[in-house]
């Protein structure tokens, strides 16, 4: 038995103290060997979403879950036999986990609280050292516990990579059904894990390249509605939108900037297609580029002083950097193919683009100087490449030998793509940042 | 390909074909008796758009590969589209320019809008009044080869 005042004392201080300790910084592309034990509660009481124990046992499976989505973590997933006391979530026993190879050890509890909320306890501790590196606290609502959990399995994931858990982020894309003139295009989003799936849009009018805002609350994306291409902005939860910039123009290739303040996007003038920013909250759009020809494709530093595009002013296709006023523009990409759709990583270091060449299409990366070009996909027909918050992945679109489209993650040290399983025929995925 | 975007002209038409059954050729007016009201506009439009298939060689203008530039073929099937345009000054047309599908997203909406321009430069060119004629771009997103289709819708 845990004695009230220990309880209240250990409480406060997990609510308290939110951050936790310092993550292990990663570097080694080893895969870390995570152990989820069951979850705990101190008392299992009946919730509006089931018992504590239960909510408990399902967290703890969805944390693992989460976990075996990504290419540097293999969870050991709970068994019911290492179901863990409640004194034992702070107390962790290290030598049975050593045993088992586990280098991190999540646990955590569900408890009921007066007010019909329920408080998810979590934390992570590094098996080798003894002691705890991470810990955070969420209050929720009984039917909210999977999010604590996706927190919770970020914050597992941040200490094994020293990255930016993607649980809790979110998924865009085109999603395609149906052939010929029966063909519908709809704008769908999920949560990065597949769950809650649903249609933004309702598939009246050709839509292309959704891109979401930093934090998912607003989509940006080009809609054929109006006869013409044309940007528009999307808010995810009401369904409302309107055109980004009010004129007759063909516009396209919308993408946010990493603070959301700033949109970037692609005007055509005649034949002249050139790189325009406006703000997300409406008024004059300013034009950077101005070279003949198509530029296009514009995405922003994460700290918004420059900006990736692709032009092709040199007879094909190639990447570009400039800075966020149009000046400075260079060319980045020497590699004796074509270069399309650049993406920049969330932590400013890679470049994702599109390869082109005779053989088909691949996807991989560059550094922004332009060095340490590597291709992660062997094609033929990928493209759209969009990072996840960790900058550790990418999700892309593939068409395969029978014409169909669907989604694939790929990590950037070199694994294997792995398909992204869907409803549906999909296109033109973006991925959201952490969203808090 | 062609047929459905004929399908979708004939619907989009359905409003404006009033006028221009006034002004349609011999072909239309032989078609129009004894039709009901409700179904005129658009036996109008598919007759109008039969007289423009028939008199101008097609409809549709191919390109190459990543190029907007007109070949000679392309421009004697636009001299006389234009010229049919000029005769027939209330039928407004959209010029709907598609990208190479081994292309990607962006770059290729971007290429079926330059060929749609280019496009309606040459028949402004050749006396087509330039309200008479607007342009889009579906990019990649039907297949086919890379090229410009006219619509006419109305």
């Amino acid at each position: 038995m845990i004695s009230a005042s220990h309880w209240k004392g250990l409480l406060g201080a997990l609510l308290c103290c939110a951050t936790g300790a310092q993550a292990q910084q990663a570097g080694s592309p080893a895969v870390s060997v995570v152990a989820v034990p069951p979850f705990s509660t101190p008392d299992d009481r009946q919730t509006s979403a089931g018992g504590t124990l239960s909510i408990a046992w399902e967290a703890s499976k969805l944390i693992a879950q989460d976990l075996r989505t990504t290419s540097e973590i293999m969870p050991l997933p709970p068994v019911e036999k290492d179901y863990y006391s409640y004194p034992e979530v702070t107390a962790p026993s290290f030598p049975k986990w050593r045993s088992s190879n586990a280098k991190f050890l999540v646990t955590g509890f569900i408890q009921a609280r007066s007010d019909g909320r329920v408080t998810f306890g979590c934390y992570v501790y590094d098996v080798d050292r003894g002691r705890e590196v991470a810990r955070k606290g969420f209050v929720v609502a009984p039917s909210e516990w999977q999010r604590a959990a996706h927190r919770c399995s970020g914050l597992a994931y941040t200490a094994a990579t020293g990255a930016p858990g993607i649980f809790d982020s979110r998924i865009t894309y085109v999603a395609e059904s149906g052939v010929g003139t029966g063909r519908i295009e709809r704008i769908a989003i999920m949560d990065s894990d597949g769950s809650n799936h649903r249609y933004l849009t309702k598939g009246e009018a050709m839509v292309l390249t959704p891109r979401l805002s930093p934090r998912a609350s607003r989509i940006a994306f080009v809609s054929l509605a109006g006869g013409r291409p044309q940007v528009r902005l999307l808010e995810t939860e009401t369904g409302a939108d309107r055109p980004l910039v009010p004129n007759e123009a063909i516009s396209f290739a919308p993408r946010f900037s990493a603070d959301g303040s700033q949109i970037a996007f692609s005007m055509m003038l005649g034949q002249n297609s050139d790189i325009y920013v406006a703000g997300a909250e409406g008024g004059q759009a300013r034009r950077l580029t101005t070279s003949p020809g198509v530029d296009t494709d514009a995405s922003f530093s994460p700290d918004g002083t420059k900006i990736a595009f692709e032009s092709d002013r040199s007879g094909s296709q190639q990447l570009y950097v400039m800075n966020s006023d149009g000046s400075g523009q260079r060319r980045i990409s020497f590699g004796g193919a074509a270069y399309a759709a650049p993406d920049w990583s969330p932590d400013g270091e890679w470049i994702a683009f599109t390869r082109r060449e005779p053989g088909g299409r691949r996807i991989g990366i560059v550094r922004a100087d332009g060095t340490g070009e590597r291709l992660l996909t062997n094609g033929p027909a990928d493209e759209g490449a969009s990072w996840a918050a960790s900058s550790r992945e990418l999700i892309f679109q593939r068409i395969d030998g029978a014409g169909n489209s669907s989604l694939y993650r790929v990590s950037i040290d070199g694994s294997e793509p792995r398909s992204v399983a869907l409803p549906q025929g999909a296109s033109d995925p973006d991925w959201s940042g952490v969203v808090e | 390909m062609i047929r459905i975007i004929l399908a979708l002209a004939a619907i989009a038409a359905g409003t404006g074909a009033a006028s221009a059954q006034i002004r349609a050729p011999g072909i239309v007016q032989r078609m129009i008796p004894g039709t009901r009201q409700q179904a005129a506009p658009v036996a109008a439009v598919d007759a109008l758009r039969a007289d423009f298939l028939a008199r101008t060689g097609g409809d549709t203008i191919f390109f190459g590969n990543n190029v907007s530039g007109l070949a000679a073929p392309a421009r004697a099937t636009l001299a006389a589209q234009a010229a049919w345009l000029r005769q027939h000054p209330d039928v407004a047309v959209r010029i709907e320019g598609h990208g190479d599908t081994g292309d990607t997203r962006n770059h290729a909406l971007a290429m079926g809008a330059r060929r749609a321009e280019e496009v309606r430069s040459y028949l402004v060119l050749l006396g087509v009044p330039a309200g008479q004629v607007t342009t889009t771009s579906v990019g990649k997103e039907r297949p086919g080869s890379p090229r410009a289709v006219t619509v006419l819708v109305q």
